[in-house]
């Protein structure tokens, strides 16, 4: 089961990411945590100080392509090693984080195995759960072909809901088994999310209320891994769960 | 004559003084209970005994030979078992050496590798990193109390072997008694990798020019290199 959590930037993704990976770690079930979004706040929300990230692993398979070793079977049992050695793990977790891509050129053979390399880890995990880069640029790019399914976070603002419906639009035509909701984010009581779920057509699959114990935790940079249950926790987890992750 | 003759030689000289200060060990390369071969994502949590962490060593190493140069079905040891590890680490060399007729250099070392690299057993997670020769593996907490043993994993890499066209013999040593150990081998395995790393630049970039060639001083020096450079170089291999 791999979920992608998408919407407009400033939305809170990075908190609900956050929220799932503490109710994964308490499964038991192997997950694969991914910080897609090359800011990395997912790693900073959960505590976690990555010692190297995929575009370091790009860097390095460049390097070996470099030095003459093309041999695609080499490459990629390389990059499975490297990729490995990426992982910060906590238990029954493993982050990995998508890092700053600061290099230029075309690598497309390093891309194609980077990309294979990261399925079939996935494949690997009961669960993973991707924190996207924010906009629809990452579906676009078909980076997320495996996709099961597309949490859409969006907050109450008009502008966040429609770049919720684009992103839905752009992963339908992508990925059109993949599976797909909105959760509305930092609601302030009934009527405004009765006023968002009447105003959009897509499934609104959660409501998360404005919670003073997220923003403490944002605002003191504490890991979420530590945060209490809260009726925020509660609001996301239960839409996780409905999305068949938990 | 065979490209790796040097390598075997060291490789043989190793195991003779192993074998001579009674550190060599013979392990049963047909256990009565073959373990089961997949994939396997072992974390740290559920991991028994990490091997070959490149901190404390790590080596792996693949030769070929010429028909009867290679002892079939030995899986040599030097250094404690899966099962004897004091602490949750060891370091760890595999050396994998196959006999047989290899006309295509090039497609039976990918043959050998491959059979190499997806030799995997339920339990036991492989991280190979080719171009530094390194091997990482973790024995999973299930595994380890099921009695996994380097016998298992032996007999897998053997099994494999035999199956790729040519072979006709193929042994293994596992080397996990300490880095200094490790080390000795590790000359030998810098010179197979370099030999390798010299056939598939020829064989992948038809270039010739050994005036610019980085590889130039072992294709000077082993007279397989330069059998193989010739034969592309007329144009005979296919």
């Amino acid at each position: 089961m791999i979920l992608a959590v998408c919407g407009k930037g400033g939305v809170g993704k990075t908190t609900v990411s956050a929220i799932g990976a503490k109710a994964l770690a308490g499964s038991g079930r192997k997950a694969l945590i991914v910080d897609a979004d090359p800011a990395g706040g997912l790693a900073m929300a959960l505590g976690i100080e990555p010692a190297s990230t995929l575009n370091d692993v790009r860097k390095a398979l460049i390097e070996e392509v470099k030095a003459g070793r093309r041999d695609e079977k080499d490459l990629a049992v390389s990059v499975d090693y490297l990729v490995a050695e990426a992982l910060t793990e906590r238990g029954n977790l493993a982050f990995l984080s998508i890092g700053r891509p600061e290099d230029v050129g075309c690598y497309c053979k390093v891309n194609v195995i980077l990309k294979d390399a990261i399925e079939m880890l996935g494949g690997l995990f009961g669960a993973v759960l991707v924190d996207a880069e924010a906009g629809i640029e990452q579906v676009n790019r078909k980076v997320m072909g495996a996709v099961d399914y597309v949490l859409l976070v969006s907050d109450t603002s008009a502008k966040a809901v429609r770049v919720a419906e684009t992103i839905r639009e752009v992963s339908g035509r992508m990925i059109p088994e993949a599976g797909a909701g909105l959760l509305v984010n930092r609601v302030r009581g009934p009527a405004e999310a009765d006023r968002v779920a009447a105003g959009t057509s897509l499934e609104v699959v959660g409501r998360v209320p404005e919670d003073d114990t997220v923003r403490e935790f944002d605002a003191s940079q504490r890991s979420f891994f530590d945060l209490p249950e809260c009726p925020a926790s509660v609001a996301v987890e239960s839409a996780l769960a409905a999305a068949g992750l938990l | 004559m065979g490209l790796f003759d040097e390598q075997l030689t060291q490789v043989r000289r190793f195991l003779r003084e192993a074998e001579e200060a009674g550190r060599l060990r013979r392990l049963d390369a047909s256990p009565s209970k073959p373990w089961p071969s997949g994939s396997s994502l072992v974390l740290r949590e559920d991991t028994a005994l990490e091997l070959g962490n490149p901190s404390i060593g790590s080596l792996s190493m693949l030769i070929w030979c010429e028909e009867g140069a290679a002892r079939d079905g030995a899986v040599s040891l030097v250094g404690p078992d899966l099962g004897e590890a004091e602490g949750t680490d060891m370091p760890f060399a595999q050396v994998v050496i196959a006999a047989g007729e290899f006309p295509n250099e090039y497609d039976s070392y990918r043959d050998l590798r491959d059979a190499v690299y997806d030799t995997k057993l339920k339990g036991l997670s492989v991280r190979a990193m080719p171009s530094k020769q390194v091997l990482w593996c973790r024995v999973s907490r299930e595994a380890a109390g099921g009695g996994l043993s380097l016998g298992h994993l032996g007999a897998a890499l053997l099994g494999n072997l035999r199956e790729v066209p040519g072979v006709t013999a193929a042994e293994t040593l596992f080397v996990t008694s300490g880095s200094a150990d490790i080390a000795r081998l590790s000359g030998a395995a810098a010179g197979a990798r370099r030999l390798v790393d010299a056939m598939m630049k020829m064989y992948q970039e038809k270039n010739f020019d050994c005036e610019t060639c980085e590889y130039q001083d072992v294709c000077e020096t082993v007279m397989d290199l330069k059998k193989i450079r010739k034969k592309l170089a007329d144009g005979k291999a296919v």
